[in-house]
């Protein structure tokens, strides 16, 4: 019965574990465009009877907080730029592969993942050198 | 075997291939009543991500900085063909992929 119950457990911790990514669904999609950024240009005009009666010129960058402080597209007057969010944004961030956390890609790649501790292929490979080098010390 | 890209389908493909190929909506239209011209209208409009909006050289609003490192990134950076994440392309090519260890030219030990 102890067995049992240690087994369910243990799968537990390893269902917590694999990444929670539904690749599919409104919320990934609305991720995805504001994470990539959307550029929306149309030129449109409308004459009637020989008029030009209407011009309209678009010119429309759609992003999320950011990935527009990232490409610097222009805030509002009076945005104040200088918060610690913003410094935080320019920061470059990936996505855990294995816990899907937003990390410093950096850390990320060159070191591992601060929430789950997963390691990049870079990282597991420095790792080995260094175990290497040491043992060419002794 | 290399897969490609795997387990992506469904919207969240989808989108990527729409944003990353672009749409262009061209559409002209005309009422005419009998000899005259009610009306007339014409629209070009695009749609893509950044990314291929900086490729194909499409405006972008005034007053955006171009000089940012993430300008820089997105002509440079290359998906790795089996994870799927991005890397600096020599990187990519020469070392392998940072990420999952892709190589396509192992080296010889």
């Amino acid at each position: 019965m102890e067995l049992q119950t240690k087994g369910k457990v243990k799968t537990m911790e390893n269902t917590t574990l694999t990444p929670e990514k539904d690749s599919s669904g409104l919320a990934d999609a609305i991720d995805r465009i504001l994470d990539k950024g959307l550029v929306i240009n149309a030129d449109i005009t409308i004459d009637v009877a020989g008029v030009e009666l209407l011009g309209i010129k678009i010119r429309a960058a759609l992003a999320s907080f950011e990935t527009a402080a990232k490409y610097g597209l222009e805030f509002p007057s009076g945005t104040n730029l200088e918060t610690a969010s913003w410094k935080e944004a320019m920061i470059e961030k990936e996505e855990c592969p294995q816990c899907g956390k937003r990390v410093d890609r950096e850390e990320l790649l060159n070191i591992a993942c601060p929430w789950c501790g997963w390691e990049s292929a870079k990282a597991k490979k420095r790792k080995e050198m260094k175990v290497r080098a040491k043992v060419e010390v002794q | 075997m290399v897969r490609l890209r795997p387990e992506e389908t469904g919207l969240k493909e989808l989108l990527d291939r729409i944003l990353d190929k672009g749409v262009a909506v061209d559409t002209i239209t005309r009422i005419d009543l009998g000899s005259l011209d009610l009306l007339r209208t014409k629209a070009h409009i695009i749609f893509a991500s950044f990314k291929t909006a900086d490729k194909i050289g499409l405006d972008f609003p005034e007053g955006t900085d171009f000089n940012t490192p993430a300008w820089r990134d997105l002509m440079t950076k290359q998906s790795c063909p089996v994870c799927g994440m991005e890397s600096r392309r020599e990187e990519l090519e020469e070392e392998g992929c940072p990420w999952c260890g892709w190589n396509y030219r192992p080296k010889e030990r």
